[in-house]
């Protein structure tokens, strides 16, 4: 036997020996850009698609008639420039005339019409359908010339152009073709600065310079955006500079501080972490006691303990990296203050049970369940953090972990009071500030308002907000808006944590850190060895 | 012949029951396709049309019609969330599947046989005991933790290998033998972190039928008649060993399609485990049906295959067999 064995370590060794020698050489590794996705796109169509890593690699292949800057502001792409009549309802869109597909077709605004026509079309599986549906009324798309483009818009609608930054989809490759499936959909043409050349299923997207690009002529010839869906093999690939950028997550921050062959990138992500009430529920229908769990949630501590500090403590429904988040002195702020939970209970009519140690209301216990989804370690942590934090002003909280589709399940229950008492999940905000979807009354039970906040006052300046164009008037409604969610504590806002990226030191020519990404626009973006 | 016609047919109305239980349990599940994300700037009356277009407001028997028509049509149908049509997504996952679990459970094989063997025979020595604990060792190391300690020793300290992936981008168009090679040293990883948590099992059952074999009256006789040790293990013991082997290897026939969700997770490995595991937590109903019907399959297909080897290993099965049919 020992021989036998000898000899398979022998080959086995070999083996190792053998393919070790392999080992990929980088060649035109200078001229590539190795990006990262941390899962498989599903679509590569910008009017299909709902995931993060298919809107990555389409925003580099397709342009909307805008397109948003590193300082987060809508700036013509496709469109030269547009003009809006007085009552706001027609808008007309210069096009570009130099532009061509990637496959050398003119661009005009045939396209444009044939995009929102099928974005309209109901057959199309898209969830955008609505954003182009105002008050139950279609926007009417109109084709004036090939390079003049007008929108007619039932009522005046302010998110509009912000919504017009949607990808336009070439209607000589897809027209007659049932979109759902269209292989288009795997080998995409846009009019954008890269050129799709290759997917290879669940390994990578490779992207060449498109050198009849409009704008300026991007730096980089060759984009790979890897598919790595683990975090951790994602790290050590960064570190083998496998890939050159990376989301790095808190506890791990320490390993890379020292690296010299990396820059760290730090800001605030427009996504906000909140403690859900249901407003159904007898106890939280009270505002004294939602505004007794907010002064009894130490939201520093959660930001400390749940995001090791990177990380900042939310207040209201916006982010401070917005235009529209107000002044400090008028946002309402709900300090950790466990003294003054208690008296606002004991003003509820809530009592200690000296032997529980649990605070009662004729005769009920204050016990409650939060609800979130199970795999993701922050809100789970978050949950624990809450639980203690309650358990000092005589609260009972328990948790339970969700798979995802049961926890979307119950917060989508049709019916009313929904199945579960309190709930922490997060949001992501859009760059317009409008918060009808999350915050208006209509939007229950069918919709994200499955807390059931209903506010007369809020309702109706979020319509306003809607139609008000002006956006110094839009600033202050929101500001307004803002005060009274923060007032009425529908949620507890919790906290917006910090995205910490990690960029390889060859790549240069980025744009500020911030939530519109580091690589905007991705023709300023250059390598050096 | 006869038996394994019979056997087929029989297999006929056993996969309709699968398809269909499987397909009920899918649909019980909670959340459908269209429920999958949660965004602020998506309505409810998008995600209602859309469940519309997909059928998915159908009544659950017609759905299930609708998809077995399809089915005898040969169609399996367009992926829910990437309108890819099913089959082509398994044909871009299996060849990275097959190549990683039958590479692997070739050089198990290799590794666990003689080592299985030499257990059973050598029982309760040093030599079985060392070998236990080794295979013992590999088996409750978790696959994850061992997957990224081999990344970070023999990737990033050694620059052996590529952290991850199947094949490098660059060499797309290059000659099929540096393909193949660089294949290969994408590949070494996985296939090491499955070979370590593999081999465990397979020594057990080799080393426990062989100590079993042993304790048989005829190999006691067969050592009464003077023959020596080595025939008797090759000759008398070893066949009769190999019959439990053939028994998992049957039942095993699968898992060499449905990949390994974890290895493939951490190693970033284009396989089934990855493609099915995500139809599961989307409810992208084509993939999963699909899935469970190429499993279903072979799991009868592998027993089939099991009991036809047992006739060729083993003649008392086939006469048996014979007398059981007529």
């Amino acid at each position: 036997m020992t021989p036998l064995f000898t000899r398979w370590m022998i080959i086995l060794g070999s083996c190792f020996v053998c393919f070790s020698c392999t080992s990929p050489t980088h060649s035109g590794a200078a001229s590539t850009l190795q990006l990262h996705l941390s899962g498989e796109p599903t679509v590569l169509n910008p009017i299909l698609s709902t995931d993060a890593s298919s809107s990555s690699v389409e925003g580099l292949i397709f342009s909307g008639l805008f397109r948003i800057n590193s300082t987060l502001e809508l700036e013509p792409d496709l469109a030269e420039s547009y003009a809006v009549n007085e009552t706001g309802t027609r808008y007309t869109f210069k096009l570009k005339k130099n532009v061509k597909w990637h496959d050398g077709h003119k661009f005009t605004a045939k396209d444009v019409k044939f995009t929102m026509d099928t974005v309209l079309n109901k057959k199309t599986n898209t969830v955008r359908r609505s954003n182009f549906i105002i008050g139950g009324t279609p926007i009417q798309f109109k084709v004036i010339d090939d390079y003049t483009f007008e929108a007619l818009l039932p009522k005046p609608f302010a998110p509009f152009l912000m919504r017009m930054a949607i990808g336009i989809l070439p209607e000589h490759a897809l027209k007659d073709i049932d979109i759902n499936t269209a292989s288009f959909n795997r080998s995409p043409i846009g009019t954008g600065p890269y050129k799709f050349k290759q997917w290879q299923p669940a390994q990578y997207v490779y992207l060449e310079r498109n050198s009849n690009y409009y704008l300026d002529a991007p730096k980089v010839k060759t984009i790979i955006m890897k598919i790595v869906p683990d975090t951790n093999t994602a790290l050590l690939a960064f570190e083998k500079q496998e890939v050159d950028e990376v989301g790095i997550p808190g506890k791990d921050l320490k390993r890379y501080q020292d690296e010299s062959f990396l820059t760290l990138y730090r800001y605030y992500d427009l996504v906000y972490t909140y403690l859900g009430f249901n407003l159904n529920h007898p106890f939280f229908s009270d505002p004294n006691v939602r505004r007794a769990i907010a002064h009894a949630v130490d939201k520093s501590a959660l930001v400390n303990g749940v995001l090791m500090g990177f990380g900042t403590k939310a207040d209201i429904p916006s982010s401070p990296a917005l235009w529209s988040y107000p002044p400090n002195d008028q946002i309402p702020i709900f300090d950790f203050d466990p003294k003054k939970a208690a008296d606002l209970l004991a003003s509820s009519g809530f009592t200690m049970n000296p032997n529980t140690k649990i605070l009662e209301k004729n005769g009920q216990p204050f016990s409650f369940k939060i609800i979130t989804n199970k795999g993701n370690k922050d809100r789970e942590k978050t949950a624990q953090m809450i639980q203690q934090m309650l358990r000092k002003v005589g609260i009972n909280a328990s948790i339970q972990l969700m798979e995802w589709s049961s926890f979307i399940a119950t917060i989508n229950a049709k019916k009313t009071p929904k199945p579960f008492d309190a709930v922490i999940l997060g949001w992501a905000l859009g760059l317009d500030p409008d918060g009808h979807s999350i915050w208006h009354s209509s939007q229950y039970p069918n919709g994200f308002n499955f807390i059931g906040y209903n506010n007369p006052a809020v309702d109706k300046l979020l319509e306003q907000g809607r139609t008000t164009i002006e956006s110094s008037d839009r600033k202050n409604i929101y500001h307004r808006i803002y005060k009274l969610i923060a007032n009425d504590v529908p949620y507890v806002f919790l906290y917006f944590p910090e995205t910490l990226q990690g960029i390889n030191n060859r790549v240069k020519g980025l744009s500020p850190a911030g939530p519109a990404g580091l690589m905007n626009p991705i023709e300023n973006v250059y390598l050096v060895e | 012949m006869p038996f394994i016609v019979r056997r087929i047919l029989g297999a006929i109305p056993l996969i309709a029951g699968v398809s269909f239980l499987s397909f009920l349990i899918m649909q019980w599940a909670p959340g459908d396709p269209t429920l999958m994300y949660l965004d602020p700037t998506v309505n409810q009356s998008d995600l209602a049309q859309v469940r519309q277009n997909l059928g998915l407001d159908q009544p659950l028997l017609t759905q299930y019609i609708l998809w077995l028509k399809e089915l005898l049509n040969g169609n399996l149908g367009y992926s829910y969330i990437t309108g890819k049509p099913v089959i082509t997504s398994i044909m871009d996952r299996l060849p990275a599947t097959l190549l990683l679990s039958v590479s692997s459970l070739i050089l198990i094989l290799i590794i666990t046989f003689p080592l299985g063997i030499l257990c059973g025979y050598k029982k309760d020595t040093w030599l079985d005991d060392s070998i236990t604990i080794f295979s013992f060792l590999g088996l409750s190391i978790p696959t994850f933790w061992l997957g990224l300690l081999f990344i970070l020793f023999f990737s990033l300290h050694l620059n052996w290998f590529p952290t991850s992936g199947f094949l490098n981008p660059m060499l797309m168009e290059a000659p099929w033998l540096t393909k193949a090679l660089n294949i290969m040293s994408h590949m070494m990883l996985p296939l090491f972190t499955i070979i370590i948590g593999g081999i465990a099992g397979l020594i057990r059952y080799n080393r426990f039928s062989m100590i079993k074999i042993l304790a048989q009256d005829y190999i006691t006789s067969a050592r009464a008649r003077g023959l020596s040790e080595r025939r008797i293990l090759f000759k008398h013991a070893l066949k009769n060993a190999m019959l439990p082997i053939i028994t998992i290897l049957g039942l095993d026939l699968p898992s060499l399609i449905s990949g390994a969700f974890v290895i493939e997770y951490i190693f970033s490995w284009p396989g089934m485990g990855q493609l099915g595991v995500q139809a599961v937590f989307q409810r992208d109903y084509p993939m999963l049906m699909a899935t469970i019907f190429f499993s279903s399959i072979l799991i009868i297909l592998g027993n089939l295959m099991a009991d036809i080897l047992y006739t060729y290993v083993d003649p008392r099965i086939s006469r048996a067999g014979k007398q059981n049919l007529r």
